[in-house]
């Protein structure tokens, strides 16, 4: 069946195999053909399967037409139709589009939906990059890798698969989801085409999968936009998935209806080949599709067959013939040339993404550009080659599926997005690939801080526990740097209780008092809150050391009671159950709890105190989650990496943690990846205390 | 109104299906009219799928589903839809396989047998309908709504045992599971069961595949049935499982096999066909070599048998020898097979097992024991088998 084309150059490729255009002999027309090595894979040759049955039962002129498949040795090729325009992520490369060709392009989109649809058929994966042309302007749906067929057109999906950013809320909560996720996922498409990005492409994949089903919906805002095109997509992204028309009806709808022909795309692909050809054509490394040699054999095997007395093994058992090799293909990934990159399990990649993410790494591997999509059940084995990526960018004129590469929930990022950012770019871009805002304010300390402040003066009741002492230890982060702290000390010969109690009280209970008193409608209220307001200021002024320990009290109290320190410190006790939950949980519940013994003992050695706590931090400056009791609320190490192990763990953690306190949580959630980079800060920070406070 | 209405529904569920049969008649007969009359099944055929399943849109109607399901079964409209589905156009091969499917899920309300009550109908009736599923097979065209059909009605045992238990017969009939299945008798090995390996074999990899699952389907969901049945037949499935998949040149179907093969045999309900398995050194030799395949799944999965022997506290007397003539060999061929399989913990602990457990095996195969059930000394495996199936029935 192989003899039956002409294999050219590679167009693309992925963990999943290879794309190459090939020409059909027998017909002369161009094809796109993607092998897949099914040695990569110890997943079930089912799942490859399922991909070819639902694209085989695919007529549509919406929709990549599958032609054929075939094994040739240990790998499956499929045959495909040439699409020579490339996709929408690959036309969106000179820029955003205009309306008017977003028209067409969703028009087309929504024909190709309402086909897939009318047959019992959900892609779950549809965004621009999976949404290719051909030369002459036609649309086509591509990548079914994680499309379901329906056998009973009424029944629902639960599987949670997809790509952060595209992803309906419905499909996130694992609520079970019908034909209507596509149409949400359409809808962040047309914001795609019209932006350049989907909506909130600068948060963290991970972290986007909390906001998507509880923020409001996107929309798209702004006098560039046209009434009907911003109503489209409004009707599109509505959180509640019955309410979303479906393709059918959306193609009545007053923007689609004004759409003008397909060959006006022409123009678009002519555009985006012309700014592949100005800008990327020095990049272009055009890989040829070869034949490959055998592999070398396990030489220890060759010579040392089984003796089972006179039988002779038959050539059916695969006795090294010559000839019979030729299918196999040497495997790069096998191959540890170092380049590639063999990310085997999700949270390798994680932790590799927190690396990639820091502030202080030059890699440019930005999280944020994830675009990969996720499938579970299994997570597939992903090897990602470098050079691969890197050609991926050729990937413009490629078959849909070639794109479908990382199914791990970690954020890789296979797709030609990541591609551009792992070329070698011009320096002024890769400043601005600099991935996620928040990191580096986290670097610089205050403003994140700030931002806790604020959302815990949301709700009284949590101020004075979250701004207690311990809350200095991020302000230390700011001590190191301040000059406020330096100069109050000469002027104040105190003890280092005395200073930690001023500053307690100007970092904490005084904003807290003023926020609070601020939040207060009642005047009666007001004045009592007031007068106790006053009543601490006093104190302060008086003894700051006897207000440290007042502040110690209370906040041992709060912890020794397990109701009030999951209702007061939530993080907290959600950061110490999810720390029994880490691999590695031992050593840092342990830690902890050390923590919580020697912090309880405190107030009755005060003299020795800060000693005990300097000892303690010097004796594990590289534990991220021991900095100091304060840092557990904050900590940027609070394990949302690890909640994304299972699902369903992220899902019940989300709803012990997250929930109550909005903000913190989205600040955790934006700084999950810095978790290297906090063991770093936090080492330069113990270093400046004890420079500061050297040891009596 | 209303009553007129029932009427009409009523009146166009008999003409549409009366309709198609007509059409489906001609079809082959007709070729110059050929475009005119697919053009109208077509039509026929989408519209009974959307009475029978609505649209995203549309509900059902439970009396219309009833209505021509009724005549579908009356006018005995299936067998002839199953066997031209192959000459439909695209679109309406699919809505064939969404008409019978649906036809076989239909339930009468209240109705308090295992299988829905339209299929029963069919397995009483026309089991022959089974029958020719399967024969769709032989075609590409055919194969997918039909295995698609299949595969979703072999939820039930007695769609499984109406295909395990077809014999060939001279009127074409086939055999009535409800009344008349002798378990113990032995299958001619001519029934449509013994089909699929050839589908298997020889399609192409889109229909060997789709048959593949099929037959995966039939072993793994029907274990009680399937384990009478492989207990009753041995030999000859595992002659033919043997040498026609395991064997085969394809590497998904060498590959899938021994999967599909290592987990029956690791399934508690197949324990007595494990049993006589393991105690053949034919099969020994043959799981050893695909240890030595050159491809590595295919290893991975025959080191899934291979350890079954091996993990068998009573091993045959063929077994043993083979083990034991081959103990300084698997020794120096385990530890580093697969070793790249780091991260795999269960396979590393499995292997690491099977080094200890081939260890512990004497050095030479002069203190084994010739097999004690038949007291002289057998050198074969082969004649063994039966003695100890007997010993264990």
């Amino acid at each position: 069946m192989a003899d039956e084309y002409q294999v050219l150059e590679e167009l693309g490729s992925g963990s999943f195999g290879v794309v190459y255009k090939a020409l059909e002999k027998a017909t002369g027309e161009y094809v796109a053909i993607k092998h897949i090595d099914l040695e990569g894979s110890d997943d079930d040759i089912r799942e490859i399967q399922q991909e070819i049955s639902l694209l085989s039962t695919c007529a549509s002129d919406h929709v990549t037409r599958y032609k054929n498949s075939f094994i040739k040795g240990v790998k499956l090729w499929i045959v495909m139709e040439f699409l020579g325009g490339g996709s929408c992520l690959d036309l969106l490369r000179p820029g955003p589009m205009s309306e008017t060709y977003i028209a067409i392009i969703l028009r087309e989109l929504l024909q190709g939906l309402d086909y897939l649809h009318s047959t019992g058929k959900i892609h779950r994966d549809i965004k621009a990059a999976n949404i290719l042309l051909s030369e002459s302007g036609q649309v086509k749906i591509a990548d079914f890798g994680v499309a379901a067929q329906l056998t009973n057109i009424k029944s629902q999906r639960l599987t949670f698969v997809g790509t952060p950013f595209w992803m309906a809320p419905e499909v996130i909560q694992e609520a079970g989801y019908d034909f209507h996720a596509d149409i949400w996922s359409l809808g962040i498409t047309a914001m795609e085409l019209a932006l350049g990005e989907p909506p909130r492409s600068d948060v963290h994949p991970m972290k986007v999968l909390f906001i998507i089903p509880k923020e409001k919906p996107p929309r798209l805002e702004g006098s560039k936009w046209t009434k009907e095109f911003k109503d489209f997509v409004a009707l599109c992204l509505n959180k509640d998935g019955d309410k979303r028309p479906s393709a059918r009806a959306l193609l009545k709808h007053p923007f689609i209806r004004r759409a003008g022909k397909t060959e006006m795309l022409k123009e678009l692909v002519l555009k985006a080949k012309r700014f592949e050809d100005t800008f990327e054509h020095q990049e272009r490394d055009r890989r040829y599709y070869e034949e490959t040699l055998r592999e070398m054999g396990r030489p220890q095997v060759e010579d040392d067959e089984w003796i089972f007395d006179t039988i002779k093994p038959q050539a059916s058992m695969r006795l090294p013939l010559p000839g019979d090799f030729t299918m196999k293909r040497r495997r790069l990934e096998r191959i540890p040339s170092g380049e590639g990159m063999d990310v085997d399990e999700t949270m390798t990649a994680m932790e590799d993404m927190s690396l990639d993410a820091g502030p202080l790494n030059e890699m440019v591997n930005s999280p944020s550009r994830s675009m990969s999509t996720i499938r579970t059940p299994k997570p597939r084995q992903n090897s990602l080659r470098r050079e691969s990526a890197i050609n991926a960018r050729n990937v413009s004129i490629s078959s849909p599926t070639a794109r479908r590469v990382s199914r791990n929930l970690s954020g890789n990022v296979p797709t030609s997005r990541r591609t551009s950012a792992q070329q070698p770019p011009p320096p002024q871009q890769q400043q601005q690939r600099q991935p996620l805002g928040l990191d580096m304010s986290f670097g610089n300390g205050t403003s994140t801080v700030r931002q806790f402040k604020r959302a815990s003066s949301g709700n009284k009741l949590h101020s004075p526990s979250q701004l207690s002492p311990q809350d200095s230890v991020f302000d230390s982060d700011e001590e190191n740097r301040s000059p406020v702290h330096t100069n109050s000390k000469p002027e104040e010969p105190i003890t280092k209780e005395g200073s930690m109690g001023r500053r307690c009280f100007a970092k904490c209970i005084d904003p807290a008092f003023q926020e609070a008193y601020a939040d207060t409608g009642d005047q009666t209220k007001r004045n009592a809150l007031a007068k106790f307001s006053e009543a601490w200021s006093t104190l302060d002024s008086v003894d700051p050391e006897g207000e440290l320990i007042l502040l110690k009290a209370i906040m041992d109290r709060i912890q020794a009671d397990p109701k009030l320190a999951s209702a007061l410190l939530p993080q907290r006790v959600a950061a110490a159950q999810l720390a029994s939950l880490r691999c590695s949980s031992k050593k840092t519940s342990s830690v902890t709890q050390s923590e919580l013994g020697t912090y309880n003992k405190t107030p009755h050695s005060s003299p020795k105190k800060s000693r005990r706590t300097t000892t303690d931090l010097q004796s594990t400056p590289c534990s991220p989650s021991k900095p100091s009791p304060g840092k557990l609320v904050m900590n940027p190490q609070n394990p949302h990496l690890r909640r994304m192990k299972s699902n369903q763990q992220l899902l019940a953690e989300r709803e012990k943690s997250i929930l109550e306190e909005k903000m913190p949580g989205r600040v955790e959630a934006g700084k999950e990846h810095v978790g290297m980079l906090a063991d770093v800060l936090y080492g330069r920070w113990t270093e400046g205390l004890r420079t500061r406070w050297p040891l009596a | 109104m209303a009553f007129l209405f029932g009427r009409t529904k009523q009146r166009s569920a008999q003409d549409i299906v009366r309709s198609t049969k007509d059409l489906l008649l001609r079809l082959p007969r007709e070729e110059g009219q050929a475009a005119k009359i697919e053009e109208e099944l077509a039509r026929n055929l989408s519209q009974m799928k959307i009475t029978l399943q609505g649209t995203p849109e549309v509900e059902v109607s439970p009396d219309q589903v009833y209505q021509l399901v009724n005549h579908i079964l009356i006018e005995s409209l299936l067998p002839l839809l199953v066997e031209s589905v192959y000459r439909l156009p695209f679109e309406a091969r699919k809505d064939t396989q969404t008409i019978i499917s649906n036809v076989f899920r239909f339930r009468n309300p209240g109705s308090t047998s295992p299988e829905p009550d339209a299929l029963k109908e069919v397995l009483r009736r026309q089991p022959e309908l089974i029958i020719a599923l399967c024969n769709g097979y032989e075609r590409r065209e055919s194969a997918s709504p039909c295995g698609g059909i299949l595969k979703e009605a072999l939820k039930w045992d007695a769609v499984a045992a109406v295909i395990l238990y077809d014999e060939p017969s001279a009127d074409g009939k086939t055999i009535d599971i409800y009344n008349e299945v002798d378990v113990t008798k032995k299958s001619s090995g001519e029934g449509i069961f013994w089909k699929f390996f050839g589908w298997i074999d020889k399609s192409s990899f889109e229909v060997s595949a789709d048959a593949f699952d099929c037959f995966r389907l039939i072993l793994t969901k029907h274990k009680a049935l399937v384990s009478q049945y492989i207990s009753t037949n041995f030999d000859l499935f595992f002659e033919r499982y043997n040498a026609i998949l395991i064997k085969s040149e394809s590497y998904v179907t060498k590959r899938q096999s021994i999967k599909l093969l290592g987990e029956v045999l690791l399934d508690r309900q197949f324990y007595e066909v494990m049993t006589r398995y393991v105690d053949s050194g034919d099969n020994l030799k043959l799981i050893m070599w695909q240890l030595k395949d050159d491809r590595r799944m295919v290893q991975y999965e025959a080191f899934h048998v291979f350890k079954i022997f091996a993990a068998n506290p009573n091993k045959s007397h063929d077994v043993q020898k083979f083990l034991i003539m081959n103990k300084q060999r698997l020794l120096k061929f385990l530890p580093k097979f697969l070793e790249d399989r780091t991260d795999d913990e269960q396979f590393n602990d499995e292997k690491a097992w099977l080094v200890k457990a081939i260890g512990n095996l004497p050095d030479t195969t002069s203190a084994l024991q010739p097999p004690a059930t038949s007291g002289s000394a057998q050198q074969n495996g082969a004649p063994m088998q039966p003695n100890s199936a007997q010993v264990r029935s």
